[in-house]
């Protein structure tokens, strides 16, 4: 109290002195001011006459150059032979143009780079990040790396058992034992995305034979569309991509069908016994990233459990303590989306932190929000959105997801100010229409002999389909 | 964007890219073409770099750079895992989450609230030789959130209620990332307490669940007043700033915050190890067994350092590397080789007694002593022969790549980090702009000297995974 008036008095005698005696070890906050403006970096696209498409992105302070190749080709692709594509991916890197995956990292380790080879549900990347001096020579080399792979059957065996030890490795995580069988909930055992995890059966099925013909169906450059990110001569760039990609054939058409998710309700209890946490899963089906509605779901995921203010954060970690890194997101899929929310809470409290998550949709449901709340993940939003678009593998992130979801050309300059447009109002209605408790999926991975029976007793859970698995 | 703030948040273990060392610019191969492309060939680059004191003793560090409008602070205070009294093992973790909780003119969540509300986001870690607070946020809040972190420098709430909550969160992060998962505590945990030999190196840095329950509100005044004084921190600000303004703010808003008393001075030294060490746990959540080796390194900042950290890059770092061609091309043994100099961090970002680290997941058809005699035939070739000069080239072109791309992130934690390492352990940030020069040095023959010395045998400790026995089934 002394302070206060101190400064008061101080402050109407000395203007002048005011700023910098209100903010020493002050009691008053600095305002914030105006944020000054952000602009996305200037970009430059053309495309080859195989189809192939490239932008250019001239962008950051160090002297590399980030490339990054993408390809319309991954587990979507997959039919029944589920992670044909990462065996594919993971023979792409064993050898290309006659060089040897060994000759092949030492040559781009010379240039301050590596290949990695990515393969995601809906499409693929070859990606690597080099000297800005060495750039146009490591577009040489990933062009053999996507072109020309050796598929040699001689590493055939070892790489398709260090893909079988992975998903065993995978299979004892609690987080992907609950993605697993939420996913085949989800999307059922008849669409790639319903099969997050081959058997090893089914690993062990597939041949040389079946990667080529994968690599065949699927790889082209009418698929494909090469970013490169960072401090490069574009002309030389230009010049590079002509030559080693000019004459890849176009490839066969994606034509990849998606498919929207399902919803519940379905609970599944997954037996771990002895897990001292529980590991869940709780998600709806929602509408894909291009329809109207998805900066509201986007403004309704952060305030209810995607950032670290958000309502099922502050409740389940800050003020009960019974999780750690709770979190939620929308995942966008061809077909549509989901909404998931996902945590590892303590075994004793997995009932009650269930009543809290329900409560919390409830609340968001029933109230519409307050606007400073509201205003504040809208900021936060806005902020995230710069410091995503601050760097060669974010810019290329932002840009390949347009691009993949054919948005229009201004997306990512709309994505601000539809995103502070979505009113308070909405957010709510995004609840209420497109989480409804009553149609819920749940995967809970944890000790069964512990939760069952509480979680069984929630009245929210009294019409769902219960599964009961012991751990795969 | 990060939801979680600890131990792990941040390394990823392994995934996290060592900061490292430039080498002489090279002239670009081609002639430079006209003006407005030019630059695209120019690979210079220079941090900036200013460094102050205040009278208090808190070292200031601020690099200005306009090419996006944010601002990214760090605070780094000079204690880590090793300072943590004993019976207190965890303590400088748990104490981290209490620096989120509230100070005197931020009561609970306000500190969230504002650094989100404002667009940014936050966390801190905790790691051997510091713990470290930071945010990025819109350069328009700057001032704000250094007033907000000067509050808690100067008066945190350390409350009963919430220690005891984040006494739940943490154990929880425990179970989430540890206790709950196949091979969670091996090599990042395990392998250092059985390799040291001084406790302040060696006991548990998540912390024992009962010394977390023992953990009060007294220990937490104690350890506030001991360790969070200015004269051991460490604040940094880089990004969209005026150095002038921001300055004069600091000054304001820390200048008034009290020296503490010197520090205890603690001897984390380790002996010279003179014999291999062994290990084993059993892991009733995993499916495969899995090996880590851990050497003790040569001291922070010495020839042979630089020597190591071109050694790590030789025979671990990349699909280049030697142990990958021996254990994972070859051998078939497993699916990946990973580790590097300080797990929780990188080469630069540590103080005291480190290990390099190599660690394999294989398969269970594959013994011990196949796996250990691949590995040792593959050391002793860097222990025996000189590598070539174009090997070492090539491991210090991959060392500057991994610098330039911990600098020039898009909320410039790398850099940040960077500089407050170089004040708080070395009092000297600008050598950001001298990181090379260590690596320069490096020759085959120190390679292989340092190689002699340090990847003996005798210098190492080997900790296995094995599955659990047929009448067992816990796990450690």
């Amino acid at each position: 109290m002394m302070t206060t008036i101190f400064r008061a008095a101080l402050a109407a005698a000395s203007l002048t002195l005011l700023p910098a005696i209100a903010a020493a070890q002050g009691s008053v906050q600095p305002p914030i001011g105006e944020p000054r403006p952000f602009h996305l970096p200037e970009t430059r696209s053309f495309s080859l006459d195989n189809g192939l498409d490239v932008t250019f992105i001239p962008y950051g302070l160090a002297p590399t150059t980030r490339i990054s190749i993408q390809i319309r080709a991954g587990n979507i692709d997959d039919g029944d032979q589920t992670w044909i594509a990462d065996l594919t991916g993971a023979m792409m890197e064993e050898g290309s143009g006659g060089r040897s995956k060994e000759e092949l990292a030492t040559a781009i380790a010379a240039m301050g780079g590596s290949v990695n080879v990515g393969i995601g549900w809906n499409s693929s990347g070859v990606s690597t990040n080099v000297l800005s001096q060495y750039s146009a020579d490591a577009i040489g080399l990933l062009a053999d790396v996507v072109r020309r792979p050796d598929f040699d059957a001689g590493e055939f065996d070892r790489v398709r058992q260090n893909l079988i030890r992975d998903v065993d490795i995978q299979r004892a995580e609690p987080g992907a034992i609950a993605t697993e069988a939420y996913r085949r909930i989800l999307f059922g055992d008849g669409h790639p995305y319903g099969r997050s995890l081959p058997t090893e059966d089914q690993l062990r099925s597939y041949t040389m034979e079946d990667v080529r013909a994968f690599y065949r169906s699927n790889f082209g450059a009418g698929r494909t569309r090469i970013y490169v990110a960072g401090r490069f001569n574009e002309d030389e760039m230009e010049a590079a991509i002509r030559s080693a990609f000019g004459d890849w054939a176009r490839g066969e058409a994606d034509e990849a069908q998606g498919t929207q998710a399902r919803h519940g309700p379905i609970v599944q209890l997954i037996d771990r016994p002895g897990a001292p946490q529980t590991t869940l899963r709780l998600g709806f089906p929602v509408m894909g990233i291009d329809a109207p509605d998805a900066p509201a779901m986007t403004v309704m995921n952060a305030m209810l459990g995607g950032s670290f203010t958000s309502r099922l954060t502050r409740n389940l970690r800050e003020d009960k303590g019974y999780t750690y890194s709770p979190g939620s997101g929308v995942t966008w899929t061809r077909g549509g989306g989901f909404w998931t929310f996902n945590a590892d809470v303590t075994a004793a409290e997995t009932a009650p932190a269930l009543r809290e998550t329900f409560a919390e949709v409830r609340r968001l449901q029933d109230e519409t929000p307050g606007s400073t709340e509201a205003d504040s993940i809208r900021n936060w939003l806005a902020g995230v959105f710069v410091l995503q678009n601050a760097s060669t593998g974010g810019l290329i992130g932002q840009l390949a997801n347009r691009d993949f979801w054919g948005l229009p050309e201004d997306y990512l300059d709309t994505y601000v100010p539809n995103i502070l447009a979505v009113s308070d109002a909405e957010i709510s209605r995004i609840a209420t229409d497109y989480l409804p408790l009553d149609q819920m999926v749940l995967v809970l991975v944890g000790d069964l002999s512990l939760i069952a029976d509480d979680v069984r007793a929630l009245p929210e859970l009294q019409d769902a389909h219960f599964i009961t698995s012991a751990e795969e | 964007m990060t939801h979680s703030r600890g131990l792990v948040a941040l390394c990823g273990t392994f995934l996290l890219a060592a900061c490292q060392p430039s080498q002489p610019v090279s002239e670009p191969e081609t002639a430079a073409p006209e003006a407005g492309i030019e630059a695209s060939h120019d690979t210079s680059f220079q941090v900036d770099v200013s460094y102050y004191q205040l009278d208090n003793g808190l070292r200031v560090v601020l690099s200005e750079d306009h090419s996006v409008p944010t601002a990214t602070v760090g605070v780094y205070y000079g204690v880590g895992f090793r300072n943590e009294p004993e019976g207190r093992t965890g303590f400088a973790h748990l104490f981290e989450h209490l620096m989120f909780q509230g100070s005197a003119n931020l009561p609970h969540g306000a500190f969230d609230d504002l650094i989100y509300g404002s667009g940014g986001v936050n966390n801190g870690s905790t790691r051997y030789d510091f713990t470290n607070y930071y945010e990025v946020v819109p350069s328009n809040a700057l001032q704000a959130i250094l007033w907000a972190e000067s509050d808690r420098m100067a008066s945190p709430n350390l409350d009963e209620a919430q220690l005891d909550n984040q006494r739940e969160v943490v154990r929880n992060e425990v179970f989430v990332n540890v206790i709950n998962q196949p091979y969670g505590g091996w090599i990042w945990i395990d392998l250092p307490m059985i390799a040291n030999e001084n406790w302040h190196n060696a006991h548990n840095f998540y912390g024992d669940l009962s010394d977390l329950d023992a953990a009060s509100l007294a220990d937490a005044q104690g350890f506030f007043d001991r360790f969070y004084a200015p004269n051991n921190a460490v604040l940094v600000v880089a990004g969209d700033i005026d150095k002038g303004e921001t300055l004069a703010w600091i000054q304001d808003m820390f200048g008034p915050i009290p020296a503490g008393a010197p520090l205890p001075e603690i001897d984390t030294s380790e002996p010279r190890q003179e014999a291999e060490k062994f290990g084993f746990q059993e892991d009733a959540l995993a499916n495969q067994p899995a090996l880590a080796v851990g050497y003790h390194m040569p001291d922070r900042g010495t020839p042979e350092y630089y020597a190591m950290a071109v050694l790590d890059q030789l025979l671990l770092q990349g699909d280049d590397s030697l142990l990958t061609a021996s254990l994972v091309n070859e051998e078939g043994y497993a699916s990946g080789v990973f580790g590097g100099i300080n797990l929780l961090g990188n080469t630069f970002n540590y103080d005291g007694p480190m290990l390099w680290t190599v660690g394999l997941i294989h398969d269970s058809e594959f013994t011990v002593s196949e796996v250990m005699g691949t590995l040792d035939t593959t050391i002793e070739s860097v222990r025996t022969s000189l590598v070539s000069e174009a090997d070492v080239e090539r491991a210090r072109t991959k060392l500057l790549a991994d610098f330039y791309s911990t600098v020039d992130s898009g909320t410039r934690f790398g850099l940040v980090d960077l500089l407050a390492a170089f004040a708080l352990f070395d009092d000297d940030p600008a050598r950001i702009n001298r990181i090379t020069e260590g690596f320069e040095q490096v020759t085959p023959e120190l390679i292989r000297a340092t190689a002699e010395e340090y990847l003996r045998p005798t210098n190492r400790t080997v900790l296995e995974v094995r599955l659990p026995s047929e009448d067992a089934g816990s796990n450690e």
